[in-house]
């Protein structure tokens, strides 16, 4: 393997000649953003006619697909085929929505709705609001899009993370990064005070179905979230629910049909965005049923309905406060449509002691500071940008004998992450075990949310206790896990990329990318000839650069490889095999591991170098004995 | 059938069938339990600002992966160094110390009866007594740095029995004095 590009602090990369496009968009419940930033200044991109955001809706029709705007027109007249906030259902089981009033699930076993245009899963709903983002913001670039960042909310597990993904990839965008929405607010936020010394923030991000709350320190040049918090099932939905409802009850409607219900769900979201600056609405139902015409709401009302939903958040709040083991908050910062609602910020200011800011407006500062940590992620650095330091939310485990969890990873873990625990067999002659991943903070399994399962199998009879088994968690920088358990007598071992269980399979997504690039008259052989020979000339380009920087590091005998293998990926890199190409790639970066982890070493040396001097000058100081 | 009992943590690399790597040696420190904390932040932060996946995320995937798998390493060496606790189990380890037979013999009965009593001292002072409860803490402190101390100058010595069981008081001791805080709630 390579890492032959070592990247030295302050230096942008010397190849950069042609600044690369790449966007931030975050992916909400009820609408979604694209920006970019343009090395000079950020911008949200508009649709047509002006309008930043786009709702998260997508009309399936019997002939044709209309997203945003166009679909939510459609929602009264087709509503089973119009699908709304279909995020809180990514990466989900479908027990989970079987009873939903609002949702018309398709037959089978999975989670997908049954709409005009056949099933539709979550994950495909999502890919076709990412495809529209990324059709409206290529003519406006100019430019093919080369990557993007994804927002997800920090308290999304495993499964929702990797169906994110998913959807990207049917989209055809490539993810440099999932970042958590309130890491990237606090980016938008934190961009102009990187000359204080030290301060915490903290980000209470309400959004239409999920609630994040995160805490972050700011220091010289390091940006580190120190503890995260939330729910995933938690937004103004909610509040809009409750008073539909509401609504509902007053009209005495003990049954009501499901367009009953979608007219009940708008006025309600009508009456609540009124009561942001009314102290009363009255709101005409006359359409809805008989027994009345009119209702009036005033923000008491509205307040007393969600005030328990308020109170979910702010103990959330108060947990990762604790977590985070932080004396003072210096600053608030709200993000999320949700916390226009008064009473939320009245909560918030409460909770904290502090009045909350919003200069940044909350409906778009996520995607503000997604777009400006892609800029950075697709190579554009200027050098001076802070490093982000991002936690996992939710502790990661393994199910033990009698169903209890042993925990390997803890929640606020700073990743990437490796973390490994050896076991041992429960029964005399026991063969194989089922390796069962979890996720949450419980101790018992059926009370956490069920990840993976696997199998290892060919441990060699012994008596229970006598086998050692090495079980590796690996979560890298998207906070995706990966679990590998490895037999340590007989070197048996299995491992698995925790894959959602409710999302798609490989084979149902290599067949949808395939009817996309048929619909879209792309050759998909051509794609990944491209794709293999830019991996191709990237590792050739960074093998000359070391090779001059660190040549001194081989043998002559090692160097001779190396260049035996070059030489053949050079070979192949003009034929027409990606394949071929992908091979030759992966030898040479084999052979190239030595060289990589010498470099690794004397680069790790230069990095502690600055530190040392400092070190003779900073006092001897004794831990506080915690 | 399912994993059977724990058996102790293990230091792993991040990078699969390739041999642990010294955590004290990734961060160029000498390996004992009394360190200055605050370098040793200068320190993680100066190699994650030279190995953070972000740094890599627009080269080739094989370096993507192997950043983020040096960075695991940082990642979890830091976590593991920077609190007293988990550097002293660390240190013993390291050593080849068998931390389940150290665990099985004990600390001993007096300091468990110590242990016993304080608990119940614990328990008996109300959480709105402030001024007890500080008083009570100052002393858990006060027996968590002798043990401290007693476990540094054993594996100072390389006296790895007597640094096992003064590392066990420690976390006893360490646990106590967080239930023992006066903002815990």
């Amino acid at each position: 393997m390579a890492l032959l590009q070592i990247a030295e602090p302050g230096v942008g990369p010397e190849s950069n000649t042609q600044r690369k496009v790449a966007v931030g968009i975050d992916l909400g419940t009820t609408n979604s953003l694209i920006a970019h930033f343009d090395g000079a200044s950020l911008q949200v991109l508009q649709d047509g006619s002006g309008s930043p955001s786009l709702p998260s809706v997508v009309y399936f029709g019997a002939s044709d697909v209309r997203i945003g705007q166009a679909a939510m027109a459609q929602a009264s007249a087709e509503p089973a085929n119009t699908i709304a906030s279909a995020k809180r259902m990514l990466g989900r089981a479908r027990e989970e929505f079987e009873d939903d009033p609002y949702v018309t699930l398709a037959p089978g076993d999975t989670l997908a709705f049954a709409t005009a245009a056949g099933a539709k899963t979550p994950v495909e709903v999502a890919a076709a609001i990412l495809a529209a983002l990324r059709e409206r913001a290529e003519p406006q670039l100019d430019a093919p899009i080369s990557g993007a960042v994804i927002t997800v909310p920090a308290y999304f597990d495993d499964a929702q993370r990797q169906a994110t993904r998913q959807a990207a990839e049917l989209a055809g965008i490539k993810v440099l990064r999932l970042l958590n929405e309130p890491t990237a607010a606090a980016v938008a936020y934190g961009l102009d005070e990187q000359a204080e010394e030290s301060s915490v923030l903290a980000v209470y991000d309400l959004g239409g179905g999920t609630f994040d709350v995160s805490l972050l320190r700011m220091r010289k040049g390091i940006f580190e979230v120190l503890a995260t918090g939330g729910d995933s099932a938690l937004g103004g939905d909610d509040f809009d629910r409750a008073l539909a409802d509401h609504i509902l009850a007053e009209l005495a409607l003990a049954n009501p049909s499901s367009t009953q219900r979608r007219k009940a769900l708008q006025s309600a979201r009508d009456a609540k965005e009124a009561l942001t600056e009314q102290e009363s609405v009255t709101l005409d139902v006359s359409d809805l049923a008989e027994a009345l015409s009119e209702i009036t709401i005033d923000r008491s009302l509205l307040d007393s309905l969600i005030a328990p939903f308020i109170e979910r958040t702010l103990h959330a709040c108060r947990e990762t406060l604790a977590d985070a083991e932080v004396a003072a908050v210096d600053r608030v910062v709200l993000v999320g449509g949700s916390t226009r609602t008064p009473s939320v910020r009245k909560a918030v200011a409460e909770c904290f002691g502090l009045e909350p800011l919003c200069s940044l407006d909350p409906d778009q500062v996520v995607a503000m500071g997604a777009a400006r940590q892609a800029d950075i992620l697709v190579g554009n650095r200027a050098g001076d940008e802070a490093l982000l330091l991002d936690v996992i939310p939710l502790s990661l485990g393994l199910e033990t004998y009698g169903g209890l969890v042993e925990r390997i990873i803890d929640r606020n873990s700073t990743i990437p992450v490796a973390r490994a625990q050896e076991f041992t067999t429960a029964r005399d002659g026991q063969t194989g075990l089922i390796v069962h991943v979890v996720q949450g903070e419980r101790e018992r399994v059926e009370d956490c949310r069920s990840l993976a399962q696997f199998e290892l199998k060919g441990i060699p009879p012994m008596v229970a206790g006598a086998a050692r088994i090495e079980v590796t968690f690996r979560v890298d920088a998207d906070g995706i896990l990966e679990v590998t358990a490895l037999e340590q007598e007989t070197g048996a071992r299995s491992d698995v990329v925790v894959k959602p269980a409710f999302g798609l399979s490989e084979g149902q997504i290599t067949e949808m990318l395939k009817a996309g690039y048929e619909h879209a008259g792309e050759d998909m052989q051509a794609r990944k000839l491209g794709e293999a020979q830019v991996e191709a000339e990237g590792l050739l380009a960074g093998l000359r650069a070391a090779l001059a920087k660190d040549g001194d590091l081989l043998s002559d005998a090692e160097l001779r490889d190396l260049e035996q293998n070059a030489a053949a990926l050079e070979a192949v890199m003009a034929g027409n095999q990606p394949e071929a190409i992908r091979d030759a790639t992966e030898s040479l970066g084999r052979a190239t591991e030595t060289f990589a982890a010498r470099r690794m070493d004397r680069s790790i040396q230069a990095a502690l170098q600055g530190v040392a001097i400092t070190d003779l000058e900073s006092d001897q100081e004794q831990g506080d004995g915690r | 059938m399912r994993l059977r009992r724990k058996l102790h943590r293990l230091i792993v690399n991040a990078t699969p069938g390739a041999p642990a790597r010294d955590y004290f040696a990734l961060f160029q420190i000498q390996p004992e339990l009394t360190l200055d904390e605050a370098t040793l932040e200068q320190s993680y932060h100066a190699l994650l600002a030279k190995f953070h996946p972000d740094l890599y995320a627009g080269q080739s995937q094989m370096e993507q992966r192997m950043a983020a798998q040096l960075c695991a390493d940082i990642n979890s060496a830091y976590q593991t160094l920077s609190h007293e606790v988990t550097r002293a189990e660390y240190l013993l380890s390291r050593a080849g110390v068998d931390l389940e037979a150290a665990e099985r013999q004990g600390v001993g009965g007096e300091f468990l009866m110590k242990q016993i009593m304080l608990r119940e001292r614990l328990e008996e002072t109300p959480s709105d007594d402030a001024t007890a409860r500080e008083a009570l803490h100052a002393e858990i402190t006060t027996l968590y740095q002798s043990s401290r101390d007693g476990c540094a100058q054993s594996i100072a010595a390389s006296d790895w029995s007597a640094a096992a069981r003064c590392w066990q008081e420690m976390c006893f001791l360490s646990k106590l004095q967080e239930a023992a805080r006066p903002e815990a709630r």
